[in-house]
C-alpha cells in the first residue's frame, strides 16, 4: 500500500505543532505521520451543510487513472464500473465499437499494430478481450463449467460462424492428415514435433483422452458436431499444456498490514467487531450536537480524557475488556499523553518505523467515517454548534489502539491459542495463511481457450508454439487485466458523450438562436445545471428575454441570519470564509407584530420541543400515549395518504405564526470593522460597488439593460431527507441562495451605487429595476423579494413577467417529471407541478429531486452561443463575454477560479458515488439513521456513511466533466499556466477541457498540455419545435437538439 | 339475528382470509421466481389490507349493534383424542378486535409509505412478501382463540422480523443482528411452546375461552391453581419478554434498526414490540390467579422502563433513541397489566403504537425539524436537565452514564454467560465427535475443516 500523498495546503493544520516544541522528535514525527494519514480520510463535514467535493481530493496531484487505481487499492473500492456494466452499455449502444478501437489505438500508440506472435495484432487481441466476456472464477467453478456445460462441445456463441467453421475444418484436416493412426503407423510423432519432442507425449495424452469419449473407429462417419467437440477438446488440452509452468505475470495482491486483517484472513475472526462496538457508540456521543438528552460527561476535556473518565472504573462482563480499566488508569496516572500512548501502542504491536505511515493510514481508515468526521470538526469548528478540541483525532487514535490491543489479544487467544506478545502476532497469523496463490493452470488456460475460439486460433497453430512463445502470448493476455480493460472501456464510454456534446455544440454555434437586441426583461440565474431547463423554457416562452448565469452566491460572501432564523449561516463556497454579516430586519412599523409572532413561535416551538422529548421519557410519555396517542394516527394517515394537501393545510394554519411582516436586508454598514453585532452588519458603499461591478463585468452585462432584471438564487426543500442540504446551492456552501440574490438586487437598485458604477463605466439606466428571488428546485416555486418596493411604473410589466416565470416553472416541473418513474409520461404542465409539489412534501419520498445527477458538461461563454440548444439539464452554464475581457484575461481567470472547483467537485463526487455506491458513496438511503446530528449510519451501529446515497445518483452517467470555455487556446493555456489548481485538474485529467474560439467558433480540445482542433463527426443536429416536443415520452438521457421555437 | 351472526362469522373469516390469500399470492410468484411488478404487488397489498380492515370494522359494528362481546370463528379441529385436543379458531372480543384493527391500519399506512419509500429498490418484492407474512402473523396472533393459533401467528411475526432486519443481506452487520434477534425469538418461542405444552398437560386444551373461564375478556376466571398459574405465567412472561424486549433481552431492539425505515417503524415502534404485552393481556385472567406472578411482572416492567429510559437518554442516533423510548412504554404497559389495569394497558398500547409509528416515519426528517424548532425558539435547542443529576454524586453519574451507554450490559451479559457457555458446550461435543470419527477413520474425517470461504467480492477490484 502506498500512501505517500502530499498534504493539501488548505487542510494542513498548524496549531498542534506549536505545542510540540518541547516534544521529543520521535513524537513530532509521529504527529506528522498521523496528519499525513488523516488526509486520506473523507473530508465531508456535518451533513447539515453538505458540500460536494472530489472524493479523492487527496490524490489530485496524480493523473486521474493512476489516482483512482491507487485510491481503489487503499480504500478497497471500485475505480470504474464493472466490466459487465460497460459491456451492457455497449450492447445498448452507449459505447461504440469505433470509438473503443480509437481509444485503444490512442492508448497503445505505435504498439497497436505490433504482431503478437503470428496470431494477430495487439489491437485485435485487446479488442477481442474487450468485446467478448471472458469467463473466470475459482478453480472448482471452472472445472465444473468445463465438465458440466457445453464449453467443450460447442464453440462460444459469440464466435463468428466463419471462424467457427474454420476452427472445425482445420482441426479435422490436421488430425486426419498428420495425427491419425494409419497403416503406416501413427504419424503423430513424425510431423507433430517440430522441435518439441516432449510434447508429442502430451498430444497423445490429449487425443487418448478425447477418444475415450468419441469413437475413433467411426471417425470417418463423424458428424460436424462430433468434429466440433473434437476440435474444442483438442484446443482445451493444448491450452492447458501450453500455459503449464509459466510464471505469474501479475503481481500477487499485497498482504495486509494490520494485525486484524491478518488475523481475519487466517482465522475468520474479526477483532474490529469488538473495537467498533464500543468505539462507534463513544464517537457518536463525543461528536453529538444535541440529539441525546444526556450529554457525554467530560466531553470538553477531549476524547482521551472523557474516555478514561468513563471507562477507568468498573468491571465489564465481556472478557476482552477486563484489562481496559487497568490500562486506562495506568495511562492517566502516569500522565501519558495521547501521542505517547500511540507511540507505546505501536511499539507493543511491533510496528516498525518503515511501515508506520501505512499502518497508521490503514488503522484510521478502518472506521473512516467517524475518524474523518472528528478530523473535519477539529479543522472547521466554525461549521458546528459544539466543536471538538484540536488534537481529537490523535486522542481517538490513541484510544483506538489501546482497544485494538485488548481485542487482538483476546481474539488471538480464542482462535489461535496464541498468548505471546502482540508484536509476534502478525508472524504467527501469517503461518496460517496460504500465501499468494498463483493462478491455476485451468484458470489461465480457460482465458486462452475462450480467446482462441473468437480469434480463430486453431489447435494446430497453438500446438506449434514453443514454450517461449506461450510465455509471450500469456503475458500479452494477462497484462491486459480486468482493471486495464475497465479503464479502456471507461474512456470509450466517456468518448461517446464528449463526441456527441462537442458535435452538438460545434453545429449549433454556427447558427445559434438570435438574442434580442432590446430585451424585454433579463434574468440572472445560478450556473447550476438544474437551472438550464428553466432558462430554456423561459426563453422559449419569451424569445424577447435574455438570460445570464453566475455562481449562485453572486459574489456576496456573507454570514446571513433571516428575521426568523436562530443562527448566522455562511452563504458562499466552502473555500471562502466570509468577512461580512447580513441580517434580515422587520420594517419598523411592523416590529411589534413581528415580536408578537416571534413570541408565539417561541412558545409553540418550546412546547413542541418539550412534547417531543417528553414522549420519549416515561411518565410524560405514558401520559401522552394513553391520553392522546391514538390521535397521532390522524397526522400519520394524512401525511402518508395525501402529503400535498396536508402540507397546504399546515401552511394555512402556520400562517398565524410564521409569515413575517415586510422585511429588508440590512446591507449597509456605517462602522468600519465588519462583525455580527448591531452596527457592524453589512458592507460599505464601496464594497457594494465592487460587488456590483464584479458581477456585471463577469457576466458581460454592462450595456443594453432591460427595464426589468430578475436575479434568482436557488435552494431546495424536501421532507424526510437527511441529505436535503446536498440539493441546495453548491456555490452557497450547501445553503439556499435566495438572500444573496435579494442582496444583489438591493445593491444594484441603490442610486448611490449606480452613480459610482457610472463613474466606473457601467451606466445602468434610471428605469432599470432589479428584483431578487429564489427558485426552489424541488417543488419548482419561485419566491420574489421586496416586491413592495417595485415602482408603480413597472407593476404591469412585472405582472406579465411574473406570469411567464410561473409558466416556465410549470414546464420545468414537466421536464423534470419525465425522469421520475412514478410520474406518468402523459402529465399536463399543471399536473406535473402538482406532482413535484407532492414529492417535496412527501415523507415517503426518497427522491424529492434528482439534484445534480445529470451533470456532465460545463460551458463558460456567452449565452448567445448556446441559446436554443436543448442541453437536457446536463450543463453548468456560466456567462462570460470574451469580448469584454482584457488582454490579461482577468475576468476569465476569476470566473474559472470560481466555477472550476465547484463544478469539478460536484461532478467527481457523483462519479465516485455512482461507480461504487456502497464504497465511495453512502449506499441505499432506506436504512439510514441520523446520528449525532452530523451524519447518517446504516442501521443502529455502523461507520458514518459519507458520499451520496444511491437514490441521489441512480440516473447519473459517470463521465468526467467536459468544460468548454469560449476563448482562444492561447488565452486558455495562459490561464492554466498561471493558476496551478486549474492547471492540475486539467493536466491530470480530472476534468476534460475544450475551448471554443470566440471569432472562428472552432472547437479545440486539450490533450497533454496543448490544444488540438476538433472536427465534428456528424453534419446535422436534430431539431424540434419546442423542448416539450423533444423530451416528450422519454425517460432516459437525450441527445442535444436545436429548439426551433427560439430561432423564429 | 341469526343472519347477523352469520354475517359476523363471514366477516371474521374474511378478515383472516385476506392476509392468508395475500401471502399465498405473493409467495407463489416468489417461489416460482416470477418477479411481480411494483404495481401488481401494491394492488394486492392494498386489496388485502382494505378487505381485512373493512371486515374487522364490520365485525366491530355488528358486535356493537348486537351487544355481542365474544364471537368465535371456528375453523377446524386439528387433533382430537381423549382428553386432549388442538383446535384452530379465532375470537373477536374487546381485546382482539381493537388490536386487529390497529394492525390493519398501521400496516396499511406503512405499506403505502413503503410503496413510495422502496420504489425501485432491488428487494421490493422480498420486502413485501415478508411484510405480508408479518401482516398474517399479526392478524393471526391478535385474533387467535387458542394458544396454538397464537403461536403460529407469533412464529410468523418472528420469522418476518428477523428476515427484514437482515434485509440488506449483502452487508455482514444486518445478517449478524438478524441472527441475534432470531436467537432471542427462538428462546421466546420455546418458552411459549413450553407454556402451551404445560397448559395442555394441566387442562388438556389450549382454547382460551375454556382455559380462561367462560366470561368474555377481560372477565373470566381461570380454572387453574395459583402454583400452576405461576409456572405457566412465568413461561408466558419469558415469551413476552423475548418478543417485547423486556429485561434481559432489551439489547435486540436497537439492533433491529438495520432494516429499511418503514419496517423499523411498524415492527419495533408499533406492532411487533407490543406483541408480548398483548400476549400477557390475552392471558391476564390466568395471570391474576397468582399474586406472586403479578409482582414479578410489575417489577420486570418497571425495571425495563427505567433501564430503557436511561439508555434512551444517552442514545445519539434517532432510531435507537426512539426504540428505547418505545421500550420504556412497553415496560410500563407490562407493569400496568401486572397491576390489573387491563383497559388502561390496552388504551396505552394502542395510543403508543400510533404515536411511535408517526415518530419513526418522521425520523429521517430530524435535522429539518430541529432546524425549524431552533428558528422558532431563536437559539440552540435547550437540553432538558435530568432530575437525577442534582441528586447523585459524580462517580455514580459516570457509572449510570456508562450503564446507559452500554445499554445495561445486557447483551454483553447474555453473550458472556448464556451464549458463550451454550456454544462452548456444543463445541466440546463437536470436538468429541470429531475425535471419534478421526479415530475410527484413521485420518482427518472432515473435508469441511480444510475449506476456505470464497472471497466476498467476485469482481476483481484492482
Amino acid at each position: 500500500m502506498n500512501v505517500s500523498v502530499t498534504p493539501q495546503d488548505d487542510l494542513s493544520p498548524n496549531s498542534p505543532v506549536s505545542a510540540s516544541d518541547k516534544r521529543p522528535s520521535h513524537l513530532t514525527d509521529l504527529q506528522e505521520a498521523i496528519e499525513q494519514a488523516a488526509h486520506l480520510l473523507p473530508s465531508q463535514g456535518p451533513i447539515t451543510v453538505f458540500i460536494h467535493h472530489n472524493t479523492l481530493h487527496a490524490f489530485e496531484n496524480l493523473p486521474f487513472d493512476e489516482a483512482v487505481q491507487q485510491g481503489a487499492r487503499i480504500f478497497g473500492c471500485h475505480p470504474y464500473l464493472t466490466e459487465d456494466r460497460y459491456r451492457a452499455e455497449w450492447v445498448r449502444g452507449r459505447i461504440r465499437f469505433a470509438e473503443l478501437r480509437e481509444v485503444l489505438r490512442e492508448d497503445l500508440k505505435e504498439a497497436a499494430d505490433e504482431k503478437v506472435l503470428d496470431l494477430c495484432t495487439r489491437l485485435e487481441l485487446r479488442l477481442a478481450m474487450l468485446q467478448y466476456p471472458l469467463r473466470s472464477g475459482p478453480v472448482e467453478e471452472l472445472l465444473w463449467h468445463v465438465a458440466e456445460t457445453d464449453a467443450l462441445r460447442r464453440v462460444r456463441c459469440e464466435a463468428a460462424s466463419a471462424i467457427r467453421e474454420q476452427l472445425i475444418a482445420e482441426t479435422r484436416h490436421w488430425f486426419l492428415r498428420d495425427l491419425r493412426e494409419t497403416g503406416n503407423g501413427r504419424c503423430r510423432t513424425e510431423r507433430g514435433n517440430a522441435g518439441r519432442e516432449c510434447d508429442a507425449a502430451g498430444l497423445s495424452a490429449i487425443l487418448n483422452g478425447i477418444f475415450e469419449r468419441l469413437n475413433e473407429k467411426t471417425i470417418e462417419a463423424w458428424s460436424n458436431g462430433e468434429w466440433e467437440e473434437f476440435a474444442l477438446r483438442a484446443l482445451w488440452g493444448i491450452c492447458c499444456q501450453g500455459v503449464a509452468d509459466l510464471p505469474p505475470f501479475v503481481p500477487p495482491p499485497p498482504t495486509p498490514i494490520r494485525h486484524r486483517d491478518l488475523l481475519l484472513a487466517a482465522t475468520g475472526a474479526d477483532s474490529d467487531l469488538l473495537v467498533h462496538d464500543i468505539l462507534i457508540r463513544f464517537c457518536a456521543a463525543f461528536l453529538d450536537q444535541g440529539l441525546a438528552s444526556w450529554p457525554l460527561p467530560h466531553r470538553d476535556e477531549g476524547f482521551f480524557r472523557a474516555f478514561c473518565a468513563l471507562y477507568r472504573m468498573g468491571r465489564p462482563p465481556e472478557h476482552w475488556r477486563r484489562g481496559l480499566s487497568q490500562e486506562l488508569s495506568r495511562l492517566e496516572d502516569a500522565r501519558v499523553s495521547p501521542l505517547e500512548s500511540i507511540h507505546e501502542s505501536l511499539e507493543i504491536l511491533g510496528v516498525s518505523s518503515a511501515e508506520r505511515h501505512d499502518y497508521l493510514a490503514a488503522t484510521l481508515l478502518a472506521l473512516r467515517g467517524w475518524a474523518g468526521m472528528i478530523w473535519q470538526m477539529e479543522l472547521r469548528g466554525d461549521r458546528v454548534v459544539r466543536p471538538v478540541p484540536r488534537g481529537s483525532l490523535v486522542e481517538y487514535l490513541a484510544i483506538r489502539l489501546v482497544l485494538e490491543r485488548l481485542a487482538l489479544a483476546e481474539t488471538a487467544r480464542d482462535t489461535l491459542a496464541f498468548t505471546g506478545p502482540l508484536e509476534a502476532l502478525r508472524d504467527e497469523a501469517r503461518k496460517y495463511l496460504d500465501g499468494p496463490r498463483p493462478p491455476s493452470v485451468e484458470q489461465r488456460a480457460f482465458v486462452v481457450f475462450q480467446l482462441a475460439q473468437v480469434l480463430g486460433w486453431v489447435p494446430e497453430k497453438l500446438y506449434r508454439l514453443s514454450k517461449q512463445e506461450w510465455h509471450v502470448l500469456l503475458r500479452e493476455i494477462e497484462t491486459f487485466s480486468s482493471l486495464e480493460r475497465r479503464r479502456i472501456f471507461h474512456q470509450a464510454y466517456e468518448r461517446r458523450f464528449y463526441t456527441r456534446s462537442l458535435d452538438a455544440l460545434a453545429l449549433h454555434v454556427r447558427k445559434p438562436a438570435a438574442t434580442p437586441l432590446k430585451p424585454r426583461f433579463q434574468a440572472l440565474f445560478c450556473i447550476d445545471e438544474r437551472e438550464e431547463s428553466l432558462r430554456r423554457h423561459l426563453e422559449e416562452l419569451a424569445p424577447d428575454a435574455e438570460t445570464f448565469s453566475l455562481a449562485g452566491f453572486f459574489f456576496i460572501p456573507m454570514y446571513y441570519r433571516g428575521a426568523t432564523d436562530a443562527h448566522f449561516v455562511p452563504l458562499c463556497p466552502a473555500g471562502i470564509q466570509p468577512q461580512h454579516w447580513v441580517v434580515e430586519q422587520v420594517v419598523d412599523p411592523f416590529d411589534g407584530s413581528h415580536q408578537r409572532r416571534a413570541r408565539r413561535r417561541r412558545v409553540l416551538g418550546m412546547a413542541s420541543h418539550h412534547l417531543h422529548l417528553g414522549s420519549r421519557t416515561f411518565a410524560l410519555g405514558a401520559l401522552l400515549a394513553t391520553a392522546v396517542g391514538v390521535l397521532a394516527s390522524v397526522p400519520l394517515l394524512a401525511r402518508i395518504f395525501s402529503p400535498r394537501w396536508t402540507s397546504r393545510l399546515r401552511r394555512r394554519l402556520g400562517h398565524f405564526f410564521r409569515t413575517p411582516p415586510p422585511t429588508r436586508l440590512q446591507l449597509e454598514r456605517r462602522e468600519t470593522a465588519p462583525g455580527p453585532a448591531n452596527g457592524q452588519v453589512g458592507f460599505t458603499l464601496e464594497e457594494m460597488t465592487d460587488i456590483g461591478e464584479r458581477v456585471l463585468r463577469d457576466i458581460g452585462l454592462t450595456a443594453r439593460f432591460a427595464r426589468l432584471v430578475l436575479i434568482l438564487g436557488h435552494g431546495s426543500t424536501s421532507m424526510n431527507n437527511p441529505h436535503e442540504s446536498a440539493h441546495d446551492c453548491g456555490a452557497c456552501g450547501g445553503s439556499r441562495g435566495g438572500p444573496n440574490a435579494r442582496a444583489l438586487a438591493q445593491i444594484l437598485n441603490d442610486p448611490r451605487i449606480r452613480a459610482r458604477l457610472h463613474q466606473r463605466g457601467i451606466a445602468i439606466p434610471m428605469e432599470t429595476v432589479f428584483v431578487g428571488g429564489m427558485h426552489n428546485t424541488s417543488n419548482d416555486k419561485i419566491t420574489l423579494y421586496d416586491l413592495d418596493c417595485l415602482p408603480a411604473s413597472h407593476r404591469d410589466e412585472f405582472a406579465s413577467v411574473h406570469a411567464l416565470l410561473k409558466q416556465a416553472c410549470d414546464r420545468n416541473a414537466h421536464e423534470r417529471s419525465r425522469r421520475f418513474a412514478s410520474a406518468p409520461l402523459t402529465l399536463t404542465f399543471e399536473a406535473a407541478r402538482h406532482h413535484v409539489e407532492g414529492r417535496a412534501e412527501d415523507l415517503a419520498q426518497v427522491r424529492p429531486e434528482w439534484g445534480h445527477a445529470t451533470n456532465a458538461l460545463s460551458i463558460v461563454g456567452r449565452r448567445a452561443l448556446t441559446r436554443g440548444l436543448f442541453l437536457d439539464r446536463r450543463a453548468f452554464l456560466t456567462s462570460y463575454d470574451p469580448e469584454q475581457d482584457d488582454a490579461e484575461h482577468t475576468i476569465l481567470t476569476r470566473v474559472l477560479q470560481a466555477v472550476f472547483p465547484v463544478c469539478a467537485g460536484i461532478n467527481l463526487e457523483y462519479y465516485f458515488s455512482y461507480v461504487d455506491n456502497s464504497g465511495w458513496g453512502s449506499g441505499t438511503k432506506l436504512p439510514h439513521n441520523i446520528t449525532a446530528l452530523v451524519g447518517v449510519m446504516d442501521g443502529a451501529a455502523s461507520d458514518l456513511r459519507t458520499g451520496l446515497p444511491w437514490q441521489m445518483v441512480e440516473i447519473h452517467e459517470p463521465v468526467r466533466l467536459l468544460t468548454v470555455v469560449e476563448t482562444t487556446p492561447e488565452a486558455m493555456l495562459q490561464v492554466l499556466e498561471r493558476n496551478d489548481n486549474l492547471g492540475q485538474l486539467c493536466r491530470n485529467g480530472w476534468v476534460h477541457l475544450a475551448v471554443l474560439h470566440p471569432k472562428t467558433r472552432q472547437i479545440s480540445t486539450y490533450h497533454n498540455g496543448r490544444f488540438r482542433d476538433y472536427q465534428p463527426q456528424t453534419s446535422s443536429l436534430p431539431a424540434a419545435a419546442s423542448s416539450v416536443d423533444w423530451y416528450r415520452g422519454w425517460r432516459d438521457h437525450l441527445e442535444f437538439a436545436r429548439i426551433e421555437a427560439l430561432s423564429s | 339475528m341469526a343472519e347477523a351472526v352469520e354475517g359476523m362469522m363471514g366477516l371474521g373469516v374474511a378478515a383472516i382470509a385476506a392476509p392468508v390469500l395475500l401471502v399465498v399470492f405473493l409467495g407463489i410468484f416468489s417461489l416460482l421466481d416470477q418477479r411481480l411488478s411494483e404495481r401488481t404487488i401494491n394492488k394486492a397489498i392494498q386489496a388485502a389490507i382494505v378487505t381485512g380492515l373493512l371486515s374487522s370494522l364490520g365485525v366491530l359494528a355488528l358486535m356493537l349493534a348486537l351487544g355481542a362481546r365474544h364471537v368465535v370463528v371456528y375453523v377446524s379441529e386439528w387433533v382430537n383424542t381423549a382428553g386432549f385436543h388442538v383446535a384452530v379458531k379465532f375470537v373477536f372480543d374487546r381485546l382482539s378486535v381493537p388490536f386487529a384493527i390497529l394492525s390493519f391500519v398501521l400496516t396499511g399506512a406503512i405499506a403505502t409509505f413503503g410503496m413510495r419509500y422502496l420504489h425501485r429498490e432491488q428487494g421490493y418484492n422480498r420486502f413485501f412478501v415478508l411484510y405480508a407474512v408479518f401482516l398474517l402473523g399479526m392478524v393471526m396472533a391478535s385474533l387467535a382463540g387458542t394458544i396454538e393459533t397464537l403461536f403460529l401467528g407469533w412464529e410468523l411475526v418472528g420469522l418476518s422480523s428477523a428476515l427484514l432486519v437482515a434485509f440488506y443481506q449483502e452487508r455482514p452487520g444486518p445478517s449478524r443482528n438478524g441472527l441475534w434477534i432470531w436467537g432471542v425469538y427462538r428462546v421466546s418461542d420455546a418458552a411459549l411452546l413450553l407454556a402451551a405444552v404445560v397448559l395442555h398437560h394441566m387442562t388438556g386444551e389450549g382454547d382460551f375461552d375454556r382455559l380462561l373461564g367462560a366470561g368474555p375478556w377481560p372477565a373470566g376466571g381461570a380454572s387453574v391453581s395459583a402454583t400452576q398459574a405461576f409456572i405457566v405465567g412465568l413461561l408466558l412472561l419469558a415469551a413476552a419478554a423475548g418478543k417485547s424486549g423486556l429485561v434481559p433481552f432489551s439489547g435486540w431492539l436497537p439492533r433491529a434498526m438495520e432494516g429499511p425505515t418503514p419496517s423499523s417503524a411498524v415492527f419495533y415502534g408499533a406492532l411487533s414490540v407490543h406483541l408480548g404485552a398483548f400476549l400477557l393481556l390475552r392471558v391476564s385472567p390466568l395471570l391474576e390467579r397468582s399474586p406472586g406472578l403479578c409482582v414479578v411482572m410489575v417489577a420486570l416492567g418497571l425495571l425495563t422502563a427505567v433501564l430503557a429510559y436511561l439508555a434512551g437518554s444517552v442514545q445519539t442516533d434517532i432510531k435507537s433513541a426512539l426504540s428505547f423510548a418505545s421500550l420504556s412504554q412497553v415496560g410500563i404497559i407490562v407493569a400496568e397489566i401486572g397491576l390489573g389495569f387491563r383497559y388502561v394497558a390496552l388504551v396505552h398500547l394502542l395510543g403508543h403504537a400510533c404515536l411511535r409509528t408517526l415518530q419513526f416515519v418522521r425520523a429521517p426528517t430530524l435535522l429539518h425539524d430541529y432546524h425549524t424548532l431552533e428558528n422558532a425558539i431563536g437559539e440552540s435547542l435547550p437540553r432538558p436537565v435530568l432530575p437525577l443529576h442534582r441528586l447523585i454524586t459524580e462517580p455514580t453519574r459516570l457509572w449510570l452514564y456508562r450503564l446507559a451507554l452500554e445499554r445495561g450490559y445486557l447483551d454483553s451479559w447474555l453473550r458472556s454467560y448464556v451464549v458463550g457457555p451454550f456454544v462452548g458446550l456444543f463445541r466440546r461435543c463437536d470436538a468429541l465427535e470429531r475425535g471419534w470419527t478421526d479415530f475410527l477413520s484413521g485420518a482427518r474425517s472432515r473435508e469441511s475443516d480444510d475449506l476456505k470461504p470464497t472471497p466476498a467480492r467476485i469482481e476483481e477490484l484492482i
